[in-house]
């Protein structure tokens, strides 16, 4: 038994030592061409990464002896994409449907490492994401920005409660029909019925947070969340689609004195000037042809392919995102039809890097190519926004995580 | 001079009353008519339907069926290629129309090779109805023929959707027209056979229901055949119908109709091919994502195939506990299956036979192959490449206009030709300015958002 033991304690020392080995390994990669975004593209640059974090990026590093050399001679180098809204690995429902107000849930304890729509989309070159809760209640709850890496959840996460979530529109009242003839007294007779009630309960309680900050009484988790909300502790994002829901949740966050970020946007540039006064920024997506065929945009029948453009250049901060739908494009494929549809190239490459990156309060550590920074790297065959190029490689805190088949 | 005028006039059908006093108004009429026979003509043609003789003058020329020309001349006469070549190598006829697309390049309109989009009810819920035509299905308003020519589709094979056993014969039509007599290519162009199991029923009761109609079929056929040859040696008139329920189905036993067979999975691969092996069938096959897995035996059988819109599928490899991507053209590809590439409006990309073509070159796939799979092979496999799929001589003029490589991303489809006539510009693209550019301002009691 007492060897046993032993062995076990020594197995288990060994293999700590050779994750740590695995850490502190070296690795340079010779690209064909590196995109920071922070800066100039670099033409035959070199990365290097040391304990997952890039060490050295230029045209002219010295590559230690003993280093791994990953060379892409052809390839182009960039940050791994980051996506403000992206799919959810959740395994179950999404929703809580027994209440409409539930700002102290958390995804982070939903989150499935094992999930199959994360490994698709790492390999699409989403290295950092932003799960947020369901979209069917009016608060739904307290969103995580984790990397698709990593055995369980804790590992996974980059930031919990990065942000508290508010869905405009009707998407909470779907459900909330009284079955044809039966009493008010049935449990599907609830609010809200109404996008006025919609917004009238999404008043209602930041107002009862505010009573509740003043009064004090017993704690109260749901009212603690939105207090620091708030207080501006903890950013508030607002899906609105149409430009009326859009309004509304403006007027509401002006009337709380809330900053606020908003989803979806669908009708954003119906109404570019006054987001753009709001100095608000948008996280687009998902993105349709014709999204009310698809579901995604029930209350609206009008939509604009250039929206993203329209938006950027009344001066919002843009984020594109794949907007947590697993069957919508992948990142790449939708900033390359935000350029085709009247984007500024720059700008759509920051869309999918760091803009989301400094919106979800990451940018520390990964959206650019900067020394210091994550070695979450993405290598590409060509062009990032060439319908042609191909995901090549994918860099996790310094480690392949994907590699395409030759 | 007074004479020849009334002359002129008593020609055109006036009443040869002309004093001396009218002789001014007279006047003042034939030059009216000069004038108007000068000008008319240009004008109609100018906005009519077809100049004879037309010269593009290109800057790149991809004809598909040969090596690409730089700076290039495409003589057209009556919607005919006549002259394909180099700039120098081509003279243009003094009395040709000349129209300069040095900054674009030119190939031929994409043709796809199956669609059910743009009917209003695609799938007819009897099982067995190969009487039926998508022609009279054909709904010519439908955004989704102003948007394939919008995105440079000059033929589509129109059939019925995947769900029917035995759904009907398909229509080629052109996505421009106000009519489907207009838009009108090819009619009765192949037969709709699904292996897929409708409603309740099992594949095997499905596959049941296919043989016991064949052999009902082959009965009848003898039968009447018997009838006939009874009445030829009685020497008596025989003025029996043959079912026309039936025809499409004897026209495809006797080869004059293409089966185009739908697999829902790989499975079904393997009956497709006994049908088509039993019954001696031309076939297409038009497969769903799941069939990558059957790319080997479609291969051994060198039978044509449709690829489904979903090019990238996932296979969970549970041994190694790993998600593999699985690209059908690049396994059709290595296999060497000769594919057609469609579309589907269902996300971004994958509406544009372009965009499926680059994701197959993305991923390995010889470029002209993969041009080739969005032009010539579709024509081929629905029997129209004697007049679209290629720029070639003594083929339609079948063109479109392109602002850069047909595989990038940011090129559009300025112009599209349809023998010989722009029927789509650009420019003109109304509907494509609202969806790209900020709405104008309107005023408040307007807005309505």
């Amino acid at each position: 038994m007492r060897i046993h033991r032993v062995l076990l304690i020594l197995l288990l020392i060994s293999a700590v030592a050779a994750s740590a080995a695995a850490q502190d390994q070296v690795v340079a990669i010779k690209a064909g061409k590196v995109l920071p975004v922070s800066g100039e593209p670099i033409d035959k640059g070199v990365i290097l990464i040391k304990g997952g974090k890039i060490a050295g990026i230029g045209p002219n590093v010295t590559i230690p002896e003993g280093a791994t050399v990953i060379d892409a001679a052809s390839g182009v180098a960039m940050p791994g994409l980051v996506d403000a809204r992206g799919v959810r690995p959740i395994r179950g429902e999404l929703n809580e449907q027994s209440d409409e107000m539930t700002p102290a849930f958390h995804v982070s304890l939903a989150i499935d490492p094992k999930s199959k729509l994360l490994k698709h989309n790492l390999q699409s070159g989403v290295t950092t994401l932003y799960v947020s809760p369901g979209g069917e209640n009016i608060i739904s709850g307290l969103g995580a920005v984790l990397k698709p890496v990593g055995k369980t959840a804790t590992e996974m996460i980059v930031k919990d409660d990065a942000a508290l979530h508010i869905t405009m529109g009707s998407d909470s009242t779907y459900g909330n029909d009284i079955p044809w003839n039966s009493p008010p007294t049935n449990f599907y007779y609830r609010r809200p019925g109404t996008t006025m009630a919609v917004a009238w309960m999404l008043r209602k309680s930041f107002f009862d947070a505010q009573k509740y900050a003043e009064a004090h009484k017993q704690p109260n988790p749901a009212m603690e969340v939105l207090v620091t909300a708030l207080k501006g502790g903890i950013p508030i994002r607002m899906a609105a689609r149409r430009a009326i829901d859009i309004r509304t949740a403006f007027r509401i966050a002006d009337e709380y004195g809330l900053k606020i970020i908003l989803d979806e946007c669908t009708e954003g540039y119906k109404v570019p000037e006054l987001i753009a006064s709001k100095q608000t920024t948008v996280v687009l997506g998902p993105f349709y042809y014709y999204p009310h065929t698809f579901n995604q945009y029930s209350e609206g029948r009008e939509c604009n392919w250039n929206n993203a453009g329209i938006l950027a250049k009344a001066g919002v901060k843009v984020v594109l995102s794949c907007g947590a739908d697993p069957d919508a494009a992948d990142l790449l494929t939708v900033a390359t039809f935000a350029v085709r549809h009247g984007m500024p190239a720059d700008l759509a490459i920051k869309a999918i890097t760091v803009t989301p990156a400094e919106l979800l309060g990451v940018a520390d550590r990964v959206g650019t190519l900067a020394e210091g920074k994550d070695a979450d790297i993405l290598i590409l065959s060509g062009e990032p926004l060439a319908s042609t190029s191909r995901v090549q490689r994918v860099l996790v805190n310094g480690r392949t995580v994907y590699q395409a088949e030759q | 001079m007074k004479f020849r005028s009334s002359m002129a006039l008593r020609v055109a059908g006036f009443q040869p009353a002309i004093r001396r006093r009218d002789a001014f108004d007279t006047w003042a009429c034939l030059l009216l008519c000069a004038l108007l026979a000068l000008v008319v003509p240009p004008c109609l043609a100018y906005g009519g339907p077809v100049r004879k003789k037309i010269a593009i003058q290109a800057g790149r020329i991809i004809p598909i069926t040969g090596a690409e020309i730089k700076d290039g001349t495409i003589l057209i006469d009556d919607g005919i290629v006549k002259a394909i070549g180099k700039q120098n190598d081509v003279t243009v006829p003094w009395d040709a129309f000349v129209i300069e697309a040095k900054d674009k390049v030119i190939m031929p309109g994409f043709v796809l090779a199956h669609t059910s989009d743009g009917l209003d009810t695609p799938n007819e819920n009897l099982p067995e109805v190969p009487f039926l035509s998508t022609f009279d299905s054909i709904d010519p308003p439908s955004p989704f023929y102003e948007d394939s020519l919008r995105d440079g589709v000059v033929a589509m094979l129109v059939l019925p959707g995947n769900y029917t056993l035995l759904g009907g014969t398909g229509t080629v039509v052109t996505p421009h027209g106000r009519t489907v007599e207009d838009m009108l290519v090819k009619r009765y162009v192949g037969l709709k056979i699904s292996l897929a199991p409708i409603q309740s029923t099992s594949r095997m009761g499905h596959m049941q229901r296919f043989r016991r109609y064949m052999d009902d079929l082959k009965e009848y056929r003898e039968k009447y055949d018997q009838r006939k040859k009874d009445a030829e040696k009685d020497k008596k008139p025989f003025d029996e119908e043959f079912d026309p329920r039936k025809q499409s189905m004897v026209d495809l036993l006797d080869g004059k109709l293409k089966a185009f067979i739908y697999c829902a999975v790989a499975a079904d691969v393997p009956k497709a091919i006994e049908i088509i092996e039993t019954y001696k069938l031309q076939a297409v096959l038009v497969l769903s994502p799941d069939c990558y897995k059957a790319a080997p035996l479609i291969a051994e059988k060198k039978l044509p195939v449709i690829l489904d819109p979903q090019l990238v599928v996932w296979h969970t490899n549970e041994e190694k506990n790993e998600e593999e991507m699985k690209v059908v053209p690049q396994i059709f590809n290595r296999a060497g299956v000769k594919f057609a590439l469609q579309t589907d409006t269902s996300s971004y990309g994958r509406r544009y036979l372009w965009y499926q073509a680059a994701t197959a070159v993305k991923h390995g796939m010889n470029r002209d192959e993969a041009l080739k799979s969005i032009t010539l092979y579709p024509a081929q496999f629905i029997g129209i490449d004697d007049r679209f799929g290629s720029i070639e001589k003594d083929k339609e003029a079948n063109l479109i206009f392109l602002t850069g490589d047909p595989l990038d991303a940011q090129t559009w489809v300025d112009k599209v030709m349809r023998a010989g006539e722009i029927v789509y510009e650009k420019d003109k693209d109304e509907r494509l300015k609202k969806l790209l550019e900020k709405p104008r301002e309107k005023p408040e009691h307007e807005n309505t958002d």
